[in-house]
């Protein structure tokens, strides 16, 4: 028997055309892995879109493909991930479900009165395996979730059992503490919450592959991203990170149909677990310390840094970061030296910049009794250090404007009001403090990468926050 | 106080009277009919005040001499098997003598709202010859902390439970640091598992790390993890009142804030944490007061420090330093390292080897013989996670049960140095106003703040946190069955003292002498102390008050059957 284990592909999480086709290249090659060799079944443990309803032309090329999959024979089994589920709408993965491409394994049978959970096993007709699982869930609920689990008749069901989940494990953590990893590990669940003795646990949500056997659980895997689903992701791409998919194999063979019987699977049918290398693009990875020098000294080392950097078919990564001594961060003309990297064939170029900033613009926090007292004291404190040609963007003027306009930006919405009528609201609440009347902002904030700091807070879970609230808005606004 | 008589209505409340004695021993008659006892609150009088006294000492007194009464006991006993030998007027006759000694003055009808002061120390004498009645509750309206405080008890006249709360201001006293005292069996693990139940009942923000050395607070079995048989592959809710104990997991809010680190690897119960440290977080000063290392010893652990960062250990431990004679290869490590000896080196290695339970394997590399020491890639993150927990005001138990007594204690360190150094940092950058109060809950005590521990201005991290951790808002929870053996400097800073039964006349007077109220008098008080009974002294209290712990089964049974059938979620999707 053989299987493929997935996860955290983010379809359409890229945005810029050139790594977006890579984002596809590479799914389209593991699937097509799977495809010749002939593997059972295929599964996928979550985040197979970046969010929950990916734009019309992702949606297009997943079905293809799955399509391409269904055909083969070869089944896909999911569960939801944090990205591509929403807790009040619908999923692409639903639709995807219902033309029967692929097959979602988290099936609770009975929600019964005292709050616990039971789930369903589906079982895969060729080899007899079950399997279940389920989905990811925001932090807080995912604990109750697995508190009410009845483990009992998870853990007796008789054999070759796989758990698919979509979630942190705190025993699968790494032993260092770096990057946007730990933001998520902060939120990890115990192990002991999983029922014990399954042949097989295919996890979800952590972006690198670990496997891993401990007492009671055998087999607990990652496969990780197969590309990129954060910023950092990329990064960690370029330090050559492995990327691709999990290949799992027993010698036992499948001829007979129905695996056999193997409450005691983990001794009597060892597995093989495999990782299968995905290639995606090469490298040229760029880190500038920009700690006490000048914003000039900045540029000209990054210029000749990248003189020295062959970016002909690569995929160039510019990272700089610290505090410069003087001169702003706009002094470094970014959009300029991705032009120039691009013009000397580089596939694509991305550029993080989010922990630089200048002591000469360095905000000091003040204080005060109030919020409001505190903000307004912060800008009065820094605003000596912000240079503006128009007048009312300095000085006392320029600190109350900023504190009028943090008050209004921070305003939530309205029961029942809807995404867009809010936004507009809070635009034009904007607009009007800084009487500016003409409106060319159509909230398109792509650009720039989102702005996504990868390096001191998860940017995958400020994606699930965004996704959330969003939904929040989503559902106010359907309810009115 | 028992009331042997039937009299009625009006006297009734009367129980004595002012005969004598001096300030701090006042000698009261007992009425005939009242059985006083030792830690009986009586009330005096006045106009517009009432004075709380504590009976701490009984005796007899008689109008008739020694020799009188010797003759007639002879009688009795010897002569008149009938039992006919009688008094006149017995009552008149014989008598109890009760010492009392004042507690507090209370205005009347006062309470805290008011912005007086409700309740003063007395500095007079009570008139002569006024009379004394029993404690009602109504006599202890002014101790009304509200509901914000930490319920810890009700409080007790002699063995008498009265229906007041006392409640305790628990932001302060858990910084100002907690000492917990009686001999076995007399009610410390009872009292802490009804404290951080009733902290989590409370609405504060308050961060605790309990050392558990007897895995007995968080499923209620001692020894808790290794709950056998099928019962473990269901969730709790399966688990009714009658087949198992309670424990804080049992409580409606455990699965938000208390979290449960084990060793234990079987049969463990859902929700279980690993508890897996990284080599790596060790460093050399978590072991100081845990392990004994000589001047030479430290020397080389530091160096191996400073050189290999959190690599030291490994290092230290597999690189072949061992030879006397000089006749080493000549690798750079061996150069760099030789300036040790190998004695001093393979004494560290034994002394790693068996707090940490590392060896080195075949092939030279570091193994961890132990379940809790991670030597590769795993546990990097358990303390900062552990940290963190403290940080947003859970309670975080860690089942040491299965370590040594010296790596509990480093594991201890770990997280206590951990938390005291993110403290002392929110405290320079101003963060600390908005976290929690913390403390950390330590058995057996003396181990880690004993004298013979911190001798010769050796120091540690709890000995640290006793003297200045309040001003970061650290705070210790000593349990001891000793408190003799804590040096007195450490003693005067446990602000809050909840001393249970006691029957070491040495310990009582440790206790007694660092106590934050004058217990000069209350030597048999403590002495008969019944189980679950405490006095509390504390610089937030009043007085020292005599208080009954509840047993903690009936603290948490209705609360956990109230939960059991609450929980009400669904799968989406
Ligand atoms: N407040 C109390 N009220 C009633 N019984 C108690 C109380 N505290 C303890 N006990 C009883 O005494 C036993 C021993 O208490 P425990 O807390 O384990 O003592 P220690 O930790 O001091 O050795 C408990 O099992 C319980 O039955
Ligand atoms: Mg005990």
């Amino acid at each position: 028997m053989k299987f493929a284990h997935l996860a955290d592909i983010h379809l359409g999480f890229q945005k810029k055309e050139s790594l977006q086709s890579m984002e596809r290249k590479v799914f389209e090659a593991a699937l097509d892995d799977c495809i010749s060799r002939k593997v059972d079944f295929i599964l996928i443990c979550g985040d197979m879109f970046h969010s929950n309803i990916p734009n019309m032309n992702v949606q297009k090329f997943a079905f293809a493909k799955f399509r391409q999959v269904y055909e083969a024979g070869i089944p896909v089994y999911v569960v939801y991930g944090s990205h591509d589920s929403s807790p009040n709408s619908t999923s692409v993965i639903d639709l995807l479900v219902e033309t029967g491409y692929i097959i979602k394994v988290q099936k609770t049978s009975q929600t019964s009165e005292d709050g616990s959970i039971s789930l369903d096993f589906v079982t895969n007709k060729k080899t007899g395996v079950k399997l279940t699982g389920l989905p990811g869930l925001p932090a807080s609920r995912e604990i109750e979730y697995y508190e009410n689990l009845d483990r009992q008749s998870l853990e007796s069901e008789p054999g070759f059992k796989i758990f698919l989940f979509h979630g942190a494990l705190a025993e699968m953590g790494p032993a260092e503490a770096k990057g946007q990893d730990v933001a998520k590990w902060g939120d990890s669940m115990p192990i002991s919450y999983l029922p014990r003795g399954f042949d097989y646990y295919a996890g979800g949500h952590m972006h690198k592959y670990v496997h891993r056997s401990m007492d009671g659980y055998s087999n607990v895997v990652y496969p990780g991203t197969p590309f990129a689903g954060y910023p950092s992701d990329l990064e960690d791409n370029a330090r050559g990170i492995k990327r691709g998919y999990v290949l799992v194999e027993t010698d036992n063979s499948v001829a007979g149909g129905v695996y056999p019987d193997a409450s005691t699977a983990n001794t009597s049918a060892p597995l093989r677990v495999q990782f299968i290398d995905v290639p995606n693009y090469q490298y040229e990875l760029l880190k500038i310390d920009a700690n006490n020098k000048s914003s000039s000294m900045v540029y000209s080392e990054i210029d000749k840094r990248i003189d020295a950097v062959d970016p002909d078919g690569n995929m160039v990564i510019l990272k700089v970061n610290g505090t410069m001594s003087e001169g702003k961060t706009t002094d470094i003309d970014f959009d300029k030296i991705t032009e120039t990297l691009l013009q000397n064939n580089a596939i694509a170029v991305e550029i993080n910049r989010n922990s630089l900033s200048s002591a000469e613009y360095k905000i000091v926090e003040s204080k005060g009794e109030t919020n409001e007292e505190i903000a307004l004291n912060t800008f009065a404190e820094n605003i000596g250090g912000f240079k503006s040609p128009l007048g009312e963007l300095m000085g006392q003027k320029g600190a109350e404007l900023a504190q009028k306009l943090l008050q209004s930006l921070s305003m939530p919405s309205l029961q029942n009001e809807s995404l867009a009528v809010y936004t507009e609201r809070i635009t034009g609440d904007a607009l009007r403090i800084m009487r500016i009347d003409d409106d060319d902002s159509d909230g398109d904030d792509d650009s720039d990468s989102d702005g996504d700091d990868d390096s001191d807070n998860g940017g995958g879970s400020d994606g699930d926050d965004d996704n959330y609230k969003k939904e929040l808005w989503n559902k106010g606004g359907e309810k009115g | 106080m028992m009331r042997r008589d039937n009299s009625t209505a009006a006297n009734t409340r009367i129980v004595g009277q002012v005969i004598g004695g001096e300030f701090g021993r006042v000698a009261i008659r007992q009425k005939a009919g009242i059985e006083m006892e030792i830690g009986d609150i009586l009330v005096l009088e006045e106009k517009d005040y009432n004075i709380l006294l504590m009976v701490f000492d009984l005796q007899y007194a008689s109008q008739m001499d020694d020799k009188m009464h010797e003759m007639i006991s002879g009688v009795s006993l010897e002569e008149d098997s009938s039992g006919n030998v009688q008094f006149y007027e017995p009552n008149l006759v014989n008598y109890v003598i009760a010492h009392v000694k004042p507690l507090v003055r209370v205005k009347k009808g006062g309470s805290p709202a008011d912005g007086e002061p409700v309740s003063t120390m007395t500095k007079t004498l009570p008139p002569f010859t006024s009379k004394l009645r029993s404690i009602e509750e109504e006599d202890l309206k002014f101790l009304d902390g509200g509901k914000d405080g930490l319920f810890v008890g009700r409080i007790r006249s002699g063995s008498e439970v009265k229906n007041v709360e006392v409640r305790l201001p628990i932001n302060k006293i858990f910084t100002h640091h907690v000492l917990i005292s009686a001999t076995t069996g007399r009610g410390k693990s009872n009292l802490v598992k009804s404290m951080l139940w009733h902290v989590l009942e409370s609405r504060a923000h308050v961060g605790i790390l309990v050392l558990d050395a007897h895995d007995e607070y968080y499923s209620g079995f001692v020894g808790g993890s290794s709950m056998g048989g099928s019962s473990m592959g269901v969730g709790r809710r399966d688990a009714g009142p009658g087949q198992r104990p309670y424990g804080l997991r049992d409580h409606p809010d455990a699965v938000r804030k208390v979290a449960y680190y084990s060793v234990a690897r079987d049969k463990r119960l859902p929700g279980t944490r690993t508890l897996l440290i990284n080599i790596q977080s060790v460093k050399p000063d978590h072991f100081d007061g845990v392990v004994d290392f000589s001047e030479a010893q430290r020397g080389a652990i530091h160096t191996y420090y400073n050189r290999y960062k959190e690599q030291w250990i490994r290092n230290l431990m597999t690189i072949n330093t061992t030879d006397t004679d000089g006749s080493r290869e000549e690798g750079t490590d061996d150069k760099r390292s030789k300036k040790f000896s190998a004695s001093t080196l393979n004494i560290i290695r034994r002394k790693l080897e068996m707090v940490l339970g590392l060896y080195n394997g075949p092939d030279n590399t570091l193994r961890a013989g132990n379940t809790i020491f991670d030597v590769d890639d795993r546990g990097g993150l358990t303390i900062r996670e552990i940290t963190d927990m403290i940080e947003r005001g859970q309670i975080v138990v860690l089942d040491t049960s299965h370590l040594h007594s010296e790596t509990e204690l480093v594991v201890g360190n770990i997280i206590a140095s951990e938390l005291l150094n993110r403290y002392k940092r929110y405290k320079i950058t101003g963060e600390l106003r908005h976290k929690p109060v913390t403390s950390i809950v330590i058995e057996e005590a003396p181990r880690v703040i004993g004298a013979d521990v911190l001798k010769s201005g050796n120091s540690n991290i709890y000995a640290t946190i006793a003297r200045e951790g309040r001003k970061f808002k650290v705070g210790l929870t000593a349990i001891t069955q000793l408190s003799s053996v804590i040096p007195r400097s450490i003693l005067a800073n446990m602000n809050t003292k909840i001393i249970l039964g006691n029957e070491l006349k040495q310990e009582r007077m440790a206790l007694i002498d660092s106590a934050s109220q004058d217990l000069s008098d209350d030597d048999k008080n403590i002495a008969s102390l019944n189980i679950g009974e405490a006095i509390i002294t504390s610089v937030f209290v009043p007085f020292a008050m005599p208080v009954k712990i509840p047993l903690f089964e009936d603290v948490a049974a209705s609360a956990a059957r109230h939960k059991r059938h609450t929980n009400s979620v669904r799968v989406f999707g």
